[in-house]
């Protein structure tokens, strides 16, 4: 009763620290948490409203909290009005201070302002023609808020409300064959990731998975269930030594023991020589030198990749010298007016139209130019 | 110089106070309009493709207008569409921009194939069907379709197939340094003259048929089948240093093409007949996007224009 009293006391007492300022007469804000001094990984509970007060022009609001090292936080619920002139903002966030002693909580704020115009402008747009919200952007500086944060006994694992279940299959089983284990902390609180929950000295094989977490926080809290799945293994009868986890639950301000008892295995012997592995861990037979003949086959891709490369850029380089035979000499080798008609055209250059004609002149009208003249004239026009 | 001829002078002028330069282009258009053929035209942006294919319009007062092609258009945005009138619940037809005479498909090769192939129909056809009705494309009708070639991302290359259906191919090059001079000088002082209607549809269609009797002997229409015939085989002419580079020689589209293209360049010159530069000074446009090139060219940049060089280098002139 007394215990119910002072948790009554405690939640009634929570200090609700309120601050509200007025922000160039635009809007007000006002910062509240349900407790000021929590225990160590104790969830707090930070709300913060923002009030448009200035109803002429259209306000936009990012908030969020700093990311420090010694606590830790989520958002879990944003509520804000549809009246781009009246905006009413509520955040809502978890917090998990993370060591003892004075913990300051950071903030970020931004105000931005902005005119029905834009925000009109900026819906226009579509996924092919996004068009941007322009605002005016100014940074308020939030005071940090000190939490004082008591700290907890030294060999508490958990803190929240907790439960730990067990399965265990067999107690009985032949040498080396595997013994699943398994068990699941389920509770509210903060999540539970435990590394080592089993004694460092066992004298048996232990084969363990990374623990499977499943963490949903919310305006409750955060509900937890963490299930860790490992096996044992062993060639003679061995004990798996009894595991405690102190836990702590800030709520009742009571400390309390997850238990499971130890557990006797008991072994049976197998004849070694039918086993297909005989020895643990065996000396590898030879040298693994596959990776360089991956090496060796990315080196050779590579070369042959370049020398293709090179290969048809020395190709055009020697094709080019052979193919491109100066026009000059061509004019100077040609044999007779059909054979330089046959270059002229060839050439396809407006240059020589009126050789052209000349040359056609001569060979199929009355044109009297021998081939001489007509080359002469040919090459005057290069 | 006949009257005709004297009209092609008056519309190359008149062509001129918009376009400065680019002679090789305005005669490949006048090729394309005066054999009834579709031109394409590849070249780099701001080289006086659509101001040509105005000016044209606006000198022969043709009917112009201007396709962009995007990824994202479809054929009804070409040919049209049957467009539902909730008032007396029925279907109108909507007409698309395809029922024009000159008609500029600017960077054609980004639409997709069923777009391209939508287009190319018409052109082929000349006929255009929406819902149950088909219409006739009223002539002349010239389709000049422009390519960008140096952007290579988000295109859809022309099939060999399609590109058949192009009478020629021009590849528009820059203007000399003195024309940009006066190029620069004329925007400047906005002071590009207004370009006059100088011919009529009927003139135009006189034009044509002035270009059926060009004369062309029969040694030199033996000598255009064999120009075709060595890009299909070049060995069979003795050009064994092209047979590697020709994958796919020219269709006899390119023959018809290449008879009807020189007779017009000997028109386009003041000349009654048709002489073996006529057919050098066209055979290039005609095949240049015909030659399907093989690997080994392409690795080597052997272009389709290297190659007609050749073959008209090495066969011999009637």
């Amino acid at each position: 009763m007394k215990h119910n009293l002072g948790r009554l006391v405690g939640i009634l007492c929570l200090v609700y620290f309120s601050v509200t300022l007025l922000q160039a007469e635009d809007f007000t804000y006002d910062l509240r948490v349900t407790k000021t001094n929590p225990y160590v990984k104790e969830a707090v509970f930070l709300t913060f409203d923002v009030n448009q007060t200035n109803h002429d022009i259209v306000l936009l609001f990012d908030f969020d909290l700093v990311k420090k090292e010694n606590y830790s936080y989520q958002r879990v619920d944003i509520k804000e009005t549809n009246d781009a002139h009246d905006l009413h903002i509520r955040y809502t966030y978890l917090i998990y201070p993370l060591q003892d002693g004075e913990v300051d909580i950071h903030f970020k704020l931004r105000k931005r302002v902005t005119t029905e115009d834009s925000v009109a402008y900026s819906f226009s747009g579509d996924r092919d023609n996004v068009k941007g919200l322009v605002t005016k952007d100014y940074s308020i500086n939030l005071p940090p808020f000190m939490l004082h944060v008591k700290p907890l006994q030294k060999d508490i694992l958990l803190v929240g409300d907790f439960t730990l279940e067990y399965s265990l299959k067999n107690h009985q089983a032949k040498a080396y064959e595997s013994l699943p284990f398994n068990f699941t902390l389920k509770g509210k609180g903060y999540p539970p990731r435990l590394n080592n929950i089993l004694p460092k000295d066992i004298k048996f094989t232990l084969f363990s998975e990374k623990p499977n977490v499943h963490a949903l926080s919310s305006k409750e809290g955060t509900h937890s269930t963490v299930n860790y799945t490992m096996a044992l293994s062993h060639d003679k009868d061995f004990t798996l030594p009894a595991i405690s986890l102190k836990a702590f639950n800030p709520l009742s301000e009571k400390t309390y023991t997850l238990h499971i008892p130890s557990q006797n295995f008991k072994i049976t012997e197998v004849n070694k020589t039918t086993l297909v592995d005989k020895v643990n861990i065996p000396p590898l037979l030879k040298e693994n030198w596959s990776w360089s003949k991956t090496l060796f086959s990315y080196f050779i891709v590579f070369i042959s990749g370049y020398l293709t490369a090179r290969a048809i850029h020395w190709q055009k380089k020697s094709s080019k010298t052979e193919t491109i035979h100066p026009l000059r000499e061509k004019i100077k080798l040609s044999k007779n007016k059909k054979e330089l008609l046959q270059i002229l055209m060839a050439h396809n250059n407006q240059h020589f139209s009126s050789c052209i004609n000349m040359l056609e002149d001569s060979l199929y009208a009355n044109g009297k130019m021998s081939l001489k003249e007509l080359k002469e004239e040919a090459l005057n026009l290069l | 110089m006949n009257i005709m001829n004297e009209k092609i002078v008056l519309l190359k002028k008149e062509l001129s106070k918009a376009v400065i330069g680019q002679e090789n282009m305005i005669n490949g258009l006048l090729i394309g309009l005066l054999c009834d053929g579709h031109v394409l035209v590849e070249g780099v942006p701001g080289l006086a493709k659509t101001t040509t294919i105005n000016a044209l319009s606006r000198a022969i007062k043709l009917d112009t207008k201007r396709i962009q092609f995007t990824p994202d258009l479809l054929p009804s945005d070409i040919i049209g569409a049957q467009v539902y009138n909730p008032k007396d619940h029925s279907f109108s037809i909507k007409r698309g921009p395809i029922f024009t005479n000159l008609l500029l498909a600017d960077e054609i090769n980004r639409a997709p194939a069923k777009v391209q192939s939508a287009l190319l129909e018409v052109m082929q056809e000349r006929q255009v069907t929406i819902g149950d009705e088909s219409f006739k494309i009223a002539a002349p009708f010239l389709v000049m379709a422009t390519q960008n070639p140096i952007e290579q991302e988000g295109v859809y290359r022309l099939p060999e197939a399609q590109l058949d259906r192009f009478m020629i191919k021009i590849v528009v090059k820059h203007n000399s340094e003195e024309e940009e001079i006066d190029i620069m000088r004329k925007a400047a002082k906005k002071s590009f003259d207004p370009v006059q209607a100088v011919l009529t549809i009927d003139d135009l269609q006189m034009l044509q048929k002035e270009i059926e009797t060009i004369h062309t002997d029969p040694e030199l229409e033996h000598y255009m089948v064999q120009l075709i015939a060595a890009t299909r085989e070049p060995e069979r002419f003795g050009l064994e240093s092209i047979v590697d580079s020709i994958m796919f020689g020219a269709s006899p589209r390119a023959s018809i093409d290449l008879y009807k293209a020189s007779r017009a360049q000997a028109f386009l010159k003041g000349k009654s007949f048709v002489s073996p530069s006529d057919i050098a000074e066209v055979i290039h446009k005609v095949l240049r996007h015909r030659i399907v090139l093989s690997y080994e060219a392409r690795a080597q940049a052997i272009t389709s224009d290297d190659l007609i060089s050749t073959i008209i280098e090495t066969l011999p002139v009637p």
